[in-house]
């Protein structure tokens, strides 16, 4: 389902259905997806739409730029290096691509948002949250739901740590699509309540497509190059 | 036509004072187009309240320059002049105590930041969004969509009640149900309801509990964390649905009431003369 079209066209996958049609002097797009129909009035001659993979902070509304993923606990070793696979809930994007940057269409998901407290109530952060399971090799996912997150996980404390959640911040992540789609993350502790996360500009797999810079929901003048330190805690 | 050499105070001529002005106008030019520029640039990427302070820092900058560029033509000694704006800045002080009381208040209020433009506060008994924070006052939006402009002084001098500055907040609602409910049942569903919805955080959990009995019912404490952002639109929701939660299981929401028994009297037995 993702990728890039000349419209007008018609798109089926799954529960979703995305079309664009001619009508009179425009076009207009429809989309239906789990009982949530959209209709939008497109100007302009024929072009092209793009529809990716977006991070999933948007939905219902704009309220964060975290993501945590909590998942069953691991205890790492001191000193060693753990690389596990999470799955990450996705939105769909669907973008117009014109001359300049390209804008914003529509956005939804397939997956319901919950949203949680990283921290304390009144110095932590909001996070949109989900749980995963810990995989050893790259889990079979849906692509429409799902991504699937390579966690390098290296315990750089004196002790053992367990860690049972990561969290990612959203500005500017590295998402790839083909059959999956893939994000790839590294986690530094530094003791059990210090830990970066630094998100990797790699594909999961041979031959994935990138998703542009241009169509990211959240548009961002510097990629962010920063870790996000978790400062309170890797674990319960 | 007066010559451009000729002087109009001291070694100062009309060219000096010609140029002086020309390079303001052009800067003000200059700085009202990069405005315009970074407007359109930056609108979707900066939030409106940030952007619109970093435009205002960038005019400032390049007027500040095109002041700094013409200065030279009236061969002003900065020294002195610095020594003069000092003198002339100590008298307007004393001048205008209460304009300089709210400068300095806006000035503590940017190094402290208290509020933020976009927070939901209350200043004293004014309540609203704030919209602009100006050097001498901020202006609120009240919710019914007045603008209200507050002297700095009297905003770092008040209370201030800020209800977005955490990300959180808690809710709390309570309830009544008929004292035949089943309140384990009620308690389930409430929570089963208050946690499917996207805005009620995970973590801190919500919580639902019997908080005691009163002569007309049971009451049911109900509490959930959300994002301070959708607080708004969450108070209003909530109740709302946990009523009709309510109306679908047939719960009695009981209405104050009182037990009346008559004692028995017995008829005053009849005479009979």
């Amino acid at each position: 389902m993702f990728g890039e079209y000349d419209y007008p066209f018609r798109l089926e996958s799954g529960q979703v259905r995305i079309r664009i049609e001619e009508d009179g002097g425009f076009f207009t797009y429809h989309r239906s997806s789990d009982g949530d129909d959209v209709h939008k009035i497109i100007g302009g001659k024929r072009g092209k739409i793009v529809i990716n993979p977006v991070e999933p902070v948007n939905l219902p509304e704009e309220v964060t730029k975290y993501l945590e993923i909590r998942f069953t606990p691991m205890a790492i070793e001191p000193d060693s290096v753990q690389e596990v696979y999470l799955k990450f809930p996705i939105e769909i994007g669907v973008f117009l691509k014109g001359k300049g940057e390209g804008d914003l269409l529509d956005i939804f998901g397939l997956t319901r948002a919950k949203y949680s407290l990283y921290g304390t109530p009144d110095e932590g952060i909001i996070t949109r949250y989900y749980e995963s399971a810990v995989y050893e090799r790259i889990p079979e996912s849906d692509p429409l739901r799902e991504g699937v997150l390579s966690l390098t996980v290296r315990n750089s404390s004196r002790g053992w740590v367990e860690v049972s959640r990561v969290v990612i911040d959203c500005s500017s992540l590295y998402l790839y699509y083909k059959d999956m789609v893939s994000l790839a993350a590294q986690m530094d502790i530094f003791s059990r309540e210090i830990a970066d996360v630094w998100i990797d500009d790699r594909p999961l797999g041979e031959e994935m497509t990138p998703v542009s810079l241009f169509s990211r929901a959240r548009k961002t003048i510097i990629p962010d190059k920063i870790p996000f330190t978790m400062e309170y805690g890797a674990g319960e | 036509m007066i010559p451009l050499d000729t002087p109009i105070y001291g070694t100062v001529t009309l060219g000096d004072l010609i140029l002086f002005v020309i390079a303001v106008i052009v800067s003000v030019i200059i700085a009202k187009i990069v405005a315009i520029y970074l407007k359109r640039a930056l609108s979707d990427r900066i939030d409106r309240g940030e952007l619109d302070k970093l435009i205002k820092v960038i005019q400032v900058v390049i007027i500040f320059f095109g002041i700094w560029f013409a200065l030279p033509s009236f061969d002003l000694d900065v020294g002195q002049l610095l020594v003069i704006g000092g003198t002339a800045g100590l008298i307007i002080a004393f001048a205008s105590q209460k304009i300089v009381s709210n400068l300095g208040s806006g000035i503590f209020l940017l190094i402290e930041r208290p509020v933020k433009i976009g927070d939901t506060i209350r200043i004293g008994n004014i309540s609203g969004t704030v919209y602009q924070i100006r050097v001498l006052s901020t202006i609120l939006k009240t919710n019914e969509g007045i603008y209200v402009r507050v002297p700095n002084e009297q905003v770092f001098t008040s209370d201030i009640t800020n209800y977005v500055a955490s990300p959180a907040r808690r809710f709390e609602y309570r309830i009544m149900v008929g004292h035949r409910e089943n309140v384990e049942a009620v308690n389930s569903a409430i929570l089963a309801l208050i946690s499917d919805h996207p805005f009620v955080l995970k973590n801190p959990p919500p919580s639902v509990y019997m908080a005691g009995l009163s002569e007309s019912g049971i009451e049911i404490v109900i509490r959930m964390w959300i994002p301070s952002m959708v607080w708004d639109s969450l108070q209003t929701e909530m109740p709302w649905k946990i009523k009709q939660l309510l109306d679908r299981m047939g719960v009695e929401i009981p209405v104050p009431q009182r037990v009346i028994r008559y004692a028995e009297v017995q008829p005053p037995e009849k005479r009979q003369d």
